[in-house]
């Protein structure tokens, strides 16, 4: 291990890329994809590292990171991009469409926020939040002030959020959360986003490649296929649907990447 | 040589069956906690009201004097019963929390910490004392505090949400597991270490079980007792921050707040408040002790 390592400092060319993530299914999915094609295509150790947001994005600044698979731009991850923006390069969208907003089952029986405050009682007068500080979380902000919205947005955490969820949807009660997508919530569930015309959540959201200042001339052949990186709602959809499928996500990861062998080299141009 | 050859074929075999046949522990536990959320749901929702009417109750108290004169009774508690110097902190640190604009955040936490600590109290002490008395509750409940005590908080996380949703409840829940353990241990270790000579005078008086425990046993082990009360509330402290990945909001959500948005100074002064409430109560529970 050491010696590679030291035989990589004198020649110049790295000989592994370190790769953050955060643990959200989507996130989790893609990275593992970039990270197999890194090993197997490109014959470039690659290491994963699961961080939580702010870390993540501060150890791409730092460079303990190379890059990462999961920025979400120009909204939810504004903050730390705002923070962050001349210590990283950014390598542009890797997804489309994303999107985030106040989410409710579909057998709840209203379609815009802006109906919420007529069933305060039902909804018992709160909003299922995630990680107090999440981009979305100061997003609710915005839209309980703009909507003059009566309740109140509990901070808990991803799987807070969606075991509340679940647990609500098993009892047919009303409940409204944070939600967002590609997330595996809405393949599991039936739910929808209510409808935000006064635009507090932003439209569609961007999922981007970061990497650190200087990848590109450190590690020319993970840096071009980085660039080419790029998955489509159903390619990730899939993707996702693999992961749970498979104990391991390496064995998902490969076995995407058999089945979608095209796509792959096309990215390897 | 034939039994070599059967000792061989016997390992590798059992080895085998090692890495083979997976126990299905993690789906055990699953089909556990399924059982008991559709077995005992109602039982589950009455102790979710229960617990969420005495951390409201608490709040609305504490909420309901100013800061300043939280800062006052405290301060006047603590010198009576912990001396002046914890008095003066006391005062100032109330003050110096409600001047970083925490107070509100604080009073939900104490709220929350006060209810773990109470019923981790009320089921710990009892226990301790029968762990004491008898030898089997003793070898019944030292590996469960074991298992309590060391596996990883987040783990109990979820099936709390699952059991009593998000909030306070489960917050207030999963505190109580992580700090019951030491009040339970130093209650039962304070009375195996009162003196056998004290309990053979007691007896030799005619004392019955119910005069020794209360008459010598636990006045005796009062010191210790209280060592275990002490730990029970830090330990609370400590799972400000993890509670609050549950929606238990208070100062543990400032810090996450802090934190997940690259706001070291945030964090640190949700931090410091936390630190702040455990040295008042750190003193206060220590100067009962030597009372």
């Amino acid at each position: 291990m050491l010696s590679v390592a030291a035989i990589g400092c004198d020649t110049g060319s790295e000989e592994s890329v370190e790769i953050g993530y955060v643990n959200w299914a989507c996130a989790t999915a893609s990275s593992y994809l970039a990270a197999n094609i890194i090993e197997t295509e490109l014959g470039i150790e690659a290491n994963l590292n699961d961080l939580d947001a702010a870390p993540m994005w501060q150890s791409v600044a730092t460079g303990d990171v190379d890059f990462i698979v999961c920025a979400w731009l120009p909204g939810t991850h504004a903050e730390y991009f705002g923070e962050l923006e001349d210590e990283v390069v950014d390598l542009g969208p890797n997804y489309h469409d994303a999107r985030i907003g106040l989410v409710v089952p579909t057998y709840v029986d209203i379609d815009s926020i802006e109906e919420l405050n007529d069933h305060v009682d039902q909804f018992e007068g709160r909003i299922v939040g995630i990680d107090p500080g999440a981009g979305i979380m100061s997003a609710t902000d915005t839209a309980l002030d703009e909507y003059g919205l009566d309740f109140e947005l509990v901070a808990s955490g991803d799987a807070a959020m969606t075991a509340e969820l679940r647990t609500a949807i098993q009892n047919e009660e009303w409940i409204v959360v944070t939600g967002w997508t590609p997330h595996w919530k809405f393949a599991d569930f039936d739910l929808k986003f209510l409808e935000d015309p006064k635009g507090v959540y932003g439209g569609a959201e961007t999922i981007n490649t970061i990497t650190r200042m200087d990848f590109a001339s450190d590690n020319p052949a993970v840096q071009s296929f980085l660039d080419n990186y790029y998955l489509s709602a159903e390619q990730l959809g899939d993707l996702i649907g693999m992961m749970e499928e498979y104990d391991d996500n390496n064995e998902a990861a490969q076995a995407w990447m058999e089945a979608n062998r095209d796509v792959v080299d096309g990215w390897l141009e | 040589m034939t039994a070599n050859i059967f000792a061989a074929s016997f390992f590798s075999d059992a080895y085998e069956w090692v890495t083979t046949l997976r126990l299905p522990v993690g789906e055990w536990v699953n089909v556990f906690v399924d059982f008991l959320m559709d077995t005992f749901g109602n039982q589950f929702a009455a102790i979710r009201t229960g617990i969420s009417w005495m951390v409201d109750l608490l709040e609305a108290i504490i909420g309901f004097v100013p800061y300043w004169g939280v800062a006052i009774i405290i301060a006047l508690i603590a010198w009576r019963i912990a001396g002046r110097g914890v008095a003066i902190f006391s005062l100032l640190g109330v003050l110096f929390i409600a001047n970083i604009q925490l107070w509100d955040y604080a009073v939900i936490t104490l709220a929350q910490i006060i209810t773990a600590t109470v019923i981790a109290l009320v089921i710990g002490v009892p226990t301790g004392i029968l762990a004491a008395k008898f030898k089997t509750v003793n070898s019944i409940v030292r590996p469960i505090l074991d298992f309590m005590q060391t596996m990883p908080a987040f783990v109990y996380l979820i099936p709390a949400v699952f059991f009593f949703r998000i909030g306070s409840v489960p917050a207030v829940f999963a505190t109580i597991i992580f700090a019951m353990p030491p009040a339970i241990r130093l209650t039962s270790l304070g009375i195996r270490q009162v003196p056998v000579e004290l309990i053979e005078a007691g007896e030799a008086y005619g004392s019955n079980w119910h005069q020794l425990l209360f008459k010598i046993q636990l006045p005796q082990a009062m010191p210790t007792i209280m060592a275990g009360v002490n730990q029970c509330i830090m330990l609370a402290l400590s799972m400000v921050v993890i509670a609050s990945m549950i929606g238990a909001g208070g100062l543990g959500s400032v810090v996450r707040d802090g934190i997940s948005s690259l706001d070291v100074g945030k964090g640190f002064e949700g931090g410091i408040a936390v630190v702040v409430i455990a040295i008042i109560l750190d003193r206060l529970t220590q100067g009962s002790g030597k009372n």
